[in-house]
């Protein structure tokens, strides 16, 4: 159905006052968080948009403590699950136990079966292991023994890597990392916030429990949402364009960028790019996309998705490097 | 006497019997020789010598039979080797004659014996027979030139002048040629060209101009008073980006709204004039993305204030440019 100019400005006044609680849960996450501001963003944008985020960075950056609040702050069951060689499928999804008394198989359900999961340094575990939970990411259920579970809703999954040590690690395979809708790459705090960091953590009293500022069924409330807000054909033909840029360079006067990319990204990559646009909207309090929004997200969510050749990394070249080159020569609506 | 005489002829038919046989022999045995063609030489001076190998024809046709010439060193006692043929093999009487030639020379003055030569031959008499034959040695005077000291030294003579021949020069006088032909050719083609026309200079059109031209082209379209509101902030935002890229050389076309205005900064001095560019951008974003119907009144309003950037950002020498292609300017500061 066309939208109208006022489903528009209804839409936008609707979304206007529905999205409030993201300042409230900016606020509240600010009280334990300090800085990571954008970790947070996206972290939000991925439960918005109903995606999971993978998040790259060295250990000690808040990581835990920021999904941690969030799942207190929504009032989310919250589960963190450390990766390991030795893990498998079953520590993570549940299996069946033998109840002596009533002489029966019983289900014991895995640390999956919440809201929230951290799943920490998920290229630790070997490749079943992660195949059990990126499969459960992206069916939203589980089965064990005869019985299928579905997953508690909202349900995100944020995996972790540490991109310094590469040893004895599983890495990711391209299929399974196009199923994370982010991928995040988070650095340092700024000296500021770092200082913020070490009085808040010598100071452990003066710090206040992050209370339940949302309840999931909002978030569920704001999915909707941010699957109404209003996308313009010329956004659409944006997003295709930069997508299309990352297969077919040469069309895009790129030819240099052809050699560099071994593969580009999928349907997957145009529909989180979509997605992700619109979840950033809905948090900037608009009922409609802008391409500031297409291209504040879409590093994140392109980075995975565009596959460098070997001459790419024997010159060091990023796919952030790529990617900059493409958002340069797209013409933006 | 009658006596004596058939004493003698008895004798003399002894001996030629004798012989006849011997001859027979002769014909049917291998033999190898040395023969030099003068034993006498001056010094320096070169003689052939040959080898020769003569074998039956049932011996030489012996699937084991091998006969292996004389390796003579390319230097020995008194001598020199200059050059050596390839063995040859000939018929001759039932007889297989192989031959090398071997061109010798000395620069010793004397009389020297050039050495016999070993002739190696395998399975002439039996299948792992191996036989040696030699050469009978060569004796060769070699003779000093005579010079009569009594006589007085004559003066070296001069490089003798070679006798001029024609086919001597037929590479330069070829390679001459060519270059007449070519330049004849290149001659023809530039005479019988047709004439270049001369190139139609298109009007130059600085950016401004341009720009200009577009907005008056926009308004007497009246998209807007014909509904397509969109089309009419879609096109006015990209006059405007298309001016400050080619005005400022930023690439205004791939930037966002708030991309511009942060990176139009620090090329022009838009002061209040930013204001309207980002209220005219805000209000294009909304029609453009958000369907939003600005009134007549914001549609006139934004017109007017592109018109306005325009004046602020005109540049006060008027630099040339290309239109509608890309122009080639330096970023300039506004007014």
């Amino acid at each position: 159905m066309e939208n109208t100019s006022s489903d528009i400005r209804q839409l936008n006044e609707k979304i206007h006052q529905a999205s409030a609680f993201v300042d409230l849960l900016n606020m509240e996450l600010g009280k334990v968080i300090v800085g990571q501001r954008y970790m947070v963003e996206r972290l939000l944008i991925g439960l918005l948009a109903q995606g999971h985020v993978l998040l790259e960075g060295v250990p000690g950056l808040a990581k835990t403590l920021s999904i941690k609040s969030l799942s207190s702050a929504i009032n989310a069951k919250f589960s963190r699950i450390q990766f390991t060689p030795d893990l498998l499928p079953a520590d993570v999804v549940g299996t069946m136990i033998y109840n002596q008394q009533k002489n029966e198989f019983v289900v014991r359900k895995g640390p999956i079966f919440a809201n929230f999961i951290l799943a920490d340094e998920i290229n630790r575990a070997p490749a079943k292991v992660q195949s059990a939970l990126l499969e459960a990411m992206q069916e939203r259920q589980i089965t064990i023994g005869d019985t299928t579970f579905k997953l508690d809703d909202p349900f995100l999954v944020l995996a972790t890597q540490n991109p310094i040590e590469q040893e004895g690690t599983y890495t990711l395979p391209e299929a399974q990392v196009d199923r994370f809708m982010l991928k995040v790459v988070i650095g340092y705090p700024t000296k500021e916030e770092e200082r913020h960091i070490i009085r808040q953590n010598l100071n452990p009293e003066a710090s206040t429990p992050i209370r339940a500022v949302i309840q999931p069924g909002d978030i569920m409330e704001a999915r909707k949402l941010v699957r109404e807000v209003y996308m313009d054909e010329k956004i659409e033909k944006y997003i295709i364009d930069i997508v299309f840029a990352t297969r077919n360079p040469e069309e895009y006067k790129l030819q240099k960028l052809k050699p560099l990319i071994s593969y580009g990204g999928s349907p997957r990559a145009s529909i989180n790019l979509a997605l992700a646009a619109k979840a950033y909207a809905f948090m900037k309090r608009r009922g409609y996309v802008i391409p500031e929004d297409v291209r504040s997200i879409c590093f994140d969510v392109m980075r995975h998705r565009v596959g460098l050749t070997y001459e790419a990394e024997a010159e060091n070249v990023t796919s952030e490097n790529i990617l900059s080159e493409i958002l340069n020569a797209v013409e933006v609506p | 006497m009658y006596k004596q005489q058939v004493i003698r002829r008895i004798l003399l038919s002894f001996f030629i019997g004798l012989l006849f046989p011997l001859g027979l022999l002769a014909q049917n045995t291998l033999e190898v020789t040395a023969k030099a063609d003068s034993s006498s030489i001056r010094i320096g001076e070169q003689v052939k010598l040959h080898l020769k190998a003569t074998v039956p024809a049932a011996v030489f046709n012996k699937p084991e039979f091998r006969l292996l010439f004389p390796i003579v060193p390319d230097s020995m006692d008194h001598f020199e080797v200059v050059t050596r043929s390839n063995q040859d093999t000939l018929t001759q009487q039932g007889m297989k004659v192989l031959q090398q030639t071997l061109t010798i020379t000395s620069f010793d003055s004397g009389h020297w014996e050039f050495p016999p030569l070993k002739f190696e031959v395998y399975g002439a008499t039996g299948a792992n027979s191996v036989d040696t034959l030699f050469s009978q040695p060569l004796a060769f005077d070699v003779n000093t030139v005579s010079v009569d000291t009594t006589k007085a030294f004559k003066p070296i003579k001069t490089v003798q002048a070679v006798p001029w021949n024609i086919w001597d020069y037929w590479p330069y006088m070829a390679g001459g040629g060519a270059v007449v032909l070519i330049a004849l050719g290149l001659w023809l083609y530039f005479r019988k060209r047709p004439e270049k026309k001369p190139v139609e200079k298109l009007p130059l059109v600085t950016p401004y101009d341009l720009a200009r031209q577009q907005l008056k082209s926009l308004k007497a379209e009246q998209l807007w008073q014909q509904g397509d509101i969109k089309q009419y902030y879609t096109r006015l935002t990209d006059i405007l980006r298309t001016y400050f890229e080619h005005q400022f050389g930023i690439a205004a076309l791939e930037q966002t709204s708030e991309e511009l205005l942060k990176n139009i900064k620090p090329v022009t001095k838009l002061n209040q004039q930013r204001d309207k560019l980002r209220s005219l951008l805000a209000i294009a974003d909304l029609a453009k993305f958000a369907k939003l119907q600005p009134t007549a009144d914001e549609h006139e309003d934004c017109m007017h204030k592109a018109e306005e950037i325009l004046e602020w950002t005109r540049p006060k020498e008027e630099p040339v440019a290309q239109a509608p292609g890309a122009p080639e300017e330096k970023p300039q500061t506004g007014a």
